[in-house]
């Protein structure tokens, strides 16, 4: 390489007890280049970001910036040679403006009567206006930032980047909460930094993404790189091969359900008078695809009796009124919700977690029958393959994948007829994915209804009997397999 | 991330476990230094009467370890004990003591309902709540009682006082109903599908209500026992006085939530030992004794429990890093 890259590892390795996180791993980001970095969960990721990021300091290896090797004591020192992480979880203080957002860390004074320190805020809203306007977006300084979506957030930690004079900016699954205009926003604000010259370090699961604004592409697998790819050579199937170590084929599988006697049968107030009512057969998934804020979340948190207003539908044939989960539950309907935090409790143990709405056909009014209790556990943590095998140990403990799949067990272990999933497989790697559409498929062969939620259309396509579409909250198009069965067909029906 | 599982997974449990003994460490260090500076500590009086202070406190901070679990709090049980006492007293001087002692015990068990129901109906914050409710009471307490002690005559019944004097296996009855609420709730707490629900509603409020868990009752539930425990208390305090005191038992509330810090629980909810937190108690009742025995001064008595207090949490946060 002609150019001294902007930050580079060099032979770092890392190593927890027991376990060796990374080892051996060169990687370098050049000036005005993206470099994605995938891999399944625990390939090391993480722990490279952090070594970059100044969070760990590697075992042996070095990190170099500009050329010069660096040892960062703290995240700190990282932050102030130019090193930005954008975390998953973004940070911001929601009472604060916009401006004040940006410029945190480093905000303008002025000497008040003289002689009083004090913020000023004149010059704060023009440093933030013009970083903003660095990064064309078009947002008001003085806005507060509470008031702002998700997005605009990433947004304004990224001008916050900007205010640090970032020459590498590292974003950890920037795009799993956003909707595609948005992404678009975000590659756009992406390209303009890389024409500055700004290094900048991609880590996603999505693959499309990667292979849309990728320059390289690292691929991690158990602590080392097993390959870095060039623009030219970024395809889907190749990249999941490298991090997995399998082929595509073996994650594939045909579609061959027969669907049974109906189940399911509800209305939807805002849909057009042929969309009005849906069903769902025994051994049939049911996707709902939209966009995020389409509504397809409410949907199945009404359906759950966890919505606004009590949901009323035919269920075997009998209309029943659903007040509350615990009257879904009764029935056998279970919910997986989109975000994980939602349906578990991470201090209680997975045993505890598992059993939790099952507790009323477990345990008598007092009494746990914990033979019974562990015997259940036990067997479902087998069929499911969660690890590690230890029903005791804390929730908190475990993988996001794994987490995914104590959510499914609860419901496995509840005998449920009905799954109303809401984007499974959000967040989780491509081998905790394959997990989950496994389980969906034997679920529904065993003659289970699933009502799948993705904002993937691909994955809602491959797995679904049929699709509803949905867009800002009504009911806009309903697919079945056939001729029309089609991705282009769908994209168009969201409008996205 | 699997680094970080693994490393959890090899050696943190029996760290962590080891941790998470340290207040009964403590109380058993604290136990030796005491016997080792005054030769009257270990004597049977003195036993004695550590058990009878700490158990007035113990059967409070079962209430509130219910409470903080579920993710609640409760300010208000010092108020209660006060207003369960004197109405026990009134109660009995006019209809002897069985309707006085569930007079009290009732008055504390609708404190706890009203606490309930302001959190989970009008969705209050616990603080504020029963913040207002401690106030609240205390006045009630006034009112009722016109700010003087029931009876001021020793118009309560001899056989009432005996449950603080009488002995069984050496004992006072007052020390034996402790182990015994104990024992009930810590079975209900830890090995019940109820305690189950507990956790799982002040660990994670939305997952318990996805969970099918009504968790606006599970939480009431805490409340009331917590307020049931208070009016228990407030019986037992005033069979220990032989009078109903309508300015009892200011400040148990802070002691009982010192207690539940101390044995480690999380303020936030969702985690905690019953066990733990009776440890708590007596190690506050240990200390201000030892520190007795040894005539310091009760002010300095309160720096030191200040200081433990802080060392147990610093102790804590070190734990859960």
């Amino acid at each position: 390489m002609s150019v001294e890259p902007v930050i580079e590892a060099r032979g770092v390795a890392k190593r927890f007890t027991g376990t060796q996180a990374l080892d051996d791993v060169a990687f370098a980001v050049a000036p005005g280049e993206v470099h994605a970095l995938v891999g399944e969960n625990g390939a090391g990721k993480s722990t490279l970001i952090k070594l970059l990021g100044g969070v760990y300091a590697p075992d042996s290896g070095e990190i170099r910036v500009g050329g010069a090797p660096r040892r960062f004591r703290d995240p700190a020192e990282a932050l102030a040679a130019g090193i930005v992480v954008i975390p998953q979880e973004i940070r911001v203080v929601p009472a604060l403006t916009v401006a004040e957002n940006v410029l945190l860390g480093r905000l303008p004074t002025r000497r008040a009567l003289g002689v009083l320190p004090a913020a000023d805020r004149r010059a704060m809203r023009a440093q933030a206006a013009e970083l903003l306007g660095r990064l064309n977006l078009e947002l008001d300084p003085r806005e507060r930032v509470e008031r702002l979506g998700h997005a605009e957030r990433q947004l304004v930690m990224i001008a916050r980047a900007l205010a640090h004079r970032a020459q590498v900016l590292i974003l950890d699954e920037p795009t799993a909460s956003l909707e595609a205009r948005e992404v678009e926003r975000l590659f756009a604000v992406a390209r303009g930094l890389k024409a500055k010259g700004v290094g900048i370090v991609f880590v996603s699961h999505r693959l499309d993404e990667v292979i849309a604004i990728a320059d390289r592409c690292t691929v991690l697998r158990d602590g080392r790189v097993v390959e870095v790819l060039p623009r030219t050579a970024l395809e889907v199937e190749r990249i999941i091969q490298l991090m997995t170590g399998r082929d595509l084929a073996e994650l594939r599988h045909p579609h061959d359900r027969v669907p049974g006697e109906l189940l399911m049968e509800f209305e939807h107030a805002a849909a057009a008078p042929a969309l009005r009512t849906s069903s769902v057969r025994e051994r049939e998934v049911v996707g709902l695809a939209g966009l995020l804020g389409s509504g397809t979340t409410e949907l199945l948190q009404n359906l759950f009796g966890a919505g606004a207003t009590r949901a009323s539908y035919v269920l075997k044939g009998e209309r029943i009124e659903i007040a509350s989960p615990a009257d879904a539950i009764e029935r056998r309907i279970g919910l997986v919700p989109g975000e994980r935090s939602a349906a578990l409790v991470p201090g209680l143990t997975v045993r505890e977690n598992i059993v939790l709405p099952n507790l009323h056909r477990l345990a008598g009014t007092w009494r746990l029958d914990t033979g019974k209790v562990d015997k259940l556990v036990r067997t479902l943590m087998d069929d499911l393959d969660i690890r590690p095998r230890d029903p005791g140990r804390p929730l908190r403990e475990l993988s996001g994948g794994n987490q995914q799949k104590v959510v499914f067990a609860r419901w496995i272990a509840g005998e449920a007829a009905v799954l109303l999933l809401d984007e499974p497989t959000h967040g989780i790697d491509i081998g905790a994915k394959a997990h989950i559409h496994r389980l969906m498929r034997a679920f529904a062969a065993k003659g289970g209804a699933i009502m799948l939620s993705s904002s993937e259309v691909n994955e809602v396509m491959a797995i679904s009997d049929r699709v509803l579409a949905m867009r800002q909250g009504r009911l806009v198009a309903r697919l079945d397999r056939g001729a029309d069965y089609t991705e282009g067909t769908l994209r168009k029906a969201l409008g996205g | 991330m699997k680094a970080e599982a693994a490393r959890a997974g090899v050696s943190a449990p029996s760290f962590n476990w080891l941790l998470g003994q340290m207040p009964l460490v403590a109380l058993v260090l604290l136990i030796i230094v005491a016997s080792l500076l005054s030769g009257r500590f270990l004597s049977g009086i003195n036993i004695t009467n550590v058990l009878m202070q700490g158990a007035v406190l113990t059967v409070i901070t079962i209430g509130m370890t219910y409470v903080i679990i579920a993710g609640g709090f409760d300010l208000s049980v010092g108020s209660v004990v006060a207003l369960s006492g004197c109405v026990a007293a009134m109660t009995m001087v006019d209809y002897g003591i069985v309707p006085g002692v569930l007079a009290g015990i009732g008055v504390g068990a609708l404190s706890g309902v009203l606490n309930g129901l302001i959190v989970t109906k009008l969705g209050v914050n616990p603080f504020i709540t029963t913040l207002a409710t401690m106030v609240l009471l205390r006045g009630v307490t006034m009112l009722v009682t016109g700010a003087r002690q029931v009876p001021i005559e020793e118009s309560l019944p001899a056989t009432f006082n005996d449950f603080a004097l009488e002995r069984v296996l050496g004992l006072p009855y007052m020390v034996w109903l402790p182990v015994l609420i104990f024992a009930v709730c810590h079975w209900l707490l830890h090995h019940t599908a109820y305690g189950i629900r507990l956790f799982a509603t002040g660990g994670n409020r939305d997952a318990a209500f996805l969970a099918g868990i009504p968790v606006d009752r599970i939480k009431t539930s805490a409340y009331v026992l917590c307020g049931t425990l208070a009016g228990v208390a407030g019986v037992m305090l005033a069979s220990r006085v032989q009078s109903g005191q309508p300015t009892a038992g200011v400040l148990y509330e802070l002691t009982a939530i010192a207690a539940v810090v101390l044995g480690g629980a999380a303020l936030h909810g969702g985690d905690g030992k019953l066990y733990k937190s009776v440890i708590g108690v007596f190690i506050i009742v240990v200390l201000s004794n030892a520190l007795n025995l040894a005539n310091v001064h009760s002010y300095w008595q309160q720096v030191a429990i200040g200081l433990v207090l802080i060392a147990a949490a610093a102790a804590d946060r070190l734990r859960r890093r």
